[in-house]
């Protein structure tokens, strides 16, 4: 039995990331394709991996204020994410609306919508910061597998 | 009833099944770092495949609605059950010699687009559009890939049958090239092991070839819908490709053995499997950027047929 947990245990190796961009001014987008294709801050030697697919996602990376036109859309795709998930909100843009707050298109927060897991603050956020947030993702998806 | 039992015991342990799936992940494992460090990453712990089924295997699945539900499911399990079969022909040269009697290079030829079909009948249906395009690609692919295949095939099987007549009896193919010299050092062998090089790519679905899966266009075309188990099982199913096509290959052109019993020669087989990816894979899919389906189906047809058909001429000449 415990030679079979072990093994489960093993799953929390091989996060795979998917983008959702809910109404980004792209700055957030640019810093995350940073974190995943320079060598100097390689996310694969965590095991992770961008999926295009939100089915093969278990960490989900949302960038930008939900907008009223992109708020539909996040919700559907996030629903495809198989469970367990986890949330990380990228940007001061999800957080609070950011440069866009009080905007008329802007009339709710992502956790309104969404449970949020971690959140990783910056206007766009460092890419070490980004992986500080993935980092932390990985230890709170330790807990739900 | 002792022909049963050895016939498990090749599909399920060794060199199919349990073996084949053990090696295939590890040189998954082993391709992702090399090409991780030769682009000057980290990179991911050779163990990652494994990592990646453990999680897959342990996530919900969700199926669409517009799905064909019965294909949608049986499309993973076709696939890894053709590979299972075809992994069970494969001799490990000094080891296992193969299969005896089945004539089994027309076995293999008829196996090995399994895979394929598999990822067709997974993306049509899915019902999504990108899978619809993935099918497509993928078909016309298979069309190209499989002609310098069936050539190379073809002149081996001629070169193995000596003077009189071919021989489509893997285990013959590896016992004639221990009596007279490896076909890969043969100079009118060379075309068709470049032939089968080329061929490599194609059917591993890597880039330059990735049509179908195309990751930045396609979103992994036939892939998109599929999650968790039946995810992990395409995987599996990529991963047992993987053995079988390297094993084809070291058959065809390299059985040499070394002298040090049953260990070595496995470990022997096992490092030409690796140093084989590492040259028609790993490299390839670094150095590379993924052409367009018009461009891969002319290349297909000019060079690697080309060569194949050369090394047909030269062996039919010199027979
Ligand atoms: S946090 Fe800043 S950089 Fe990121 S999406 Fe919002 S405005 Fe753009």
């Amino acid at each position: 039995m415990s030679i079979i947990d072990a093994i489960k245990s093993k799953a929390v190796r091989s996060p795979w990331l998917y983008r959702i961009n809910a109404g980004s001014c792209n700055g957030c987008d640019v810093e995350l394709a940073t974190t995943a294709l320079i060598p100097r801050y390689d996310v694969e030697r965590l095991g992770c991996k961008y999926c295009g697919s939100p089915k093969h996602a278990d960490i989900v990376l949302i960038t930008g204020p939900v907008t009223s036109m992109v708020k539909e859309k996040v919700l559907r795709v996030y629903e495809e994410i198989p469970d367990p998930k986890v949330t990380v909100a990228v940007g001061v843009c999800p957080i609070s609306g950011g440069v866009f707050r009080g905007s008329y298109s802007v009339p709710i927060m992502l956790d309104d919508i969404i449970p949020v897991d971690v959140n990783v603050p910056g206007c766009p956020p460092r890419p070490q910061a980004i992986l500080e947030g993935v980092a932390m993702a990985l230890d709170i998806w330790k807990t739900r597998i | 009833m002792l022909d049963m039992l050895s016939h498990s015991f090749h599909l399920l342990i060794f060199p199919g099944g349990l073996f084949a799936l053990l090696l295939g992940l590890l040189l998954k494992g082993f391709d992702r770092k090399i090409c991780a460090r030769l682009q000057r990453r980290v990179g991911p712990p050779i163990l990652q495949p494994f990592y990646d089924i453990i999680k897959l295997s342990q996530k919900e699945t969700i199926i669409p609605d517009t799905a064909n539900k019965a294909m949608f499911k049986f499309a993973p399990v076709f696939g890894f059950m053709g590979m299972m079969v075809a992994a069970m022909l494969i001799p490990v040269p000094g080891v296992w010699n193969g299969a005896s009697g089945l004539g089994d290079m027309l076995m293999l030829l008829y196996l090995l687009p399994i895979p394929a079909i598999a990822f067709m009948l997974a993306g049509s249906a899915s019902s999504s559009p990108y899978g619809a395009i993935g099918t497509s690609r993928e078909m016309v692919l298979m069309f190209a890939y499989e002609i310098p295949l069936l050539v190379v095939l073809l002149t081996v099987a001629l070169k193995a049958g000596g003077a009189d007549g071919s021989e489509f009896s893997l285990a013959q193919v590896v016992a004639f090239q221990h009596e007279n010299g490896s076909f890969g050092f043969n100079l009118s062998m060379l075309p068709a092991f470049i032939a089968f090089l080329c061929f490599i790519p194609g059917t591993m679905g890597v880039v330059p070839f990735d049509l179908p899966e195309a990751e930045p266009e396609l979103l992994e075309g036939p892939l998109l819908e599929y999650s968790g188990p039946l995810l992990a099982m395409f995987n599996l199913m990529s991963a047992l490709k993987l053995v079988v096509v390297m094993g084809l290959g070291v058959a065809l052109f390299f059985p040499g053995t070394i002298p040090g019993g049953a260990v070595a020669n496995l470990a022997w087989f096992i490092f030409k499997c690796f140093m084989l990816m590492l040259v028609s894979v790993t490299i390839v899919r670094t150095a590379t950027g993924r052409l367009r389906t018009d461009q891969t189906f002319k290349f297909y047809l000019k060079y690697p047929s080309v060569l194949a058909y050369v090394s047909l001429g030269l062996t039919l000449l010199f027979k």
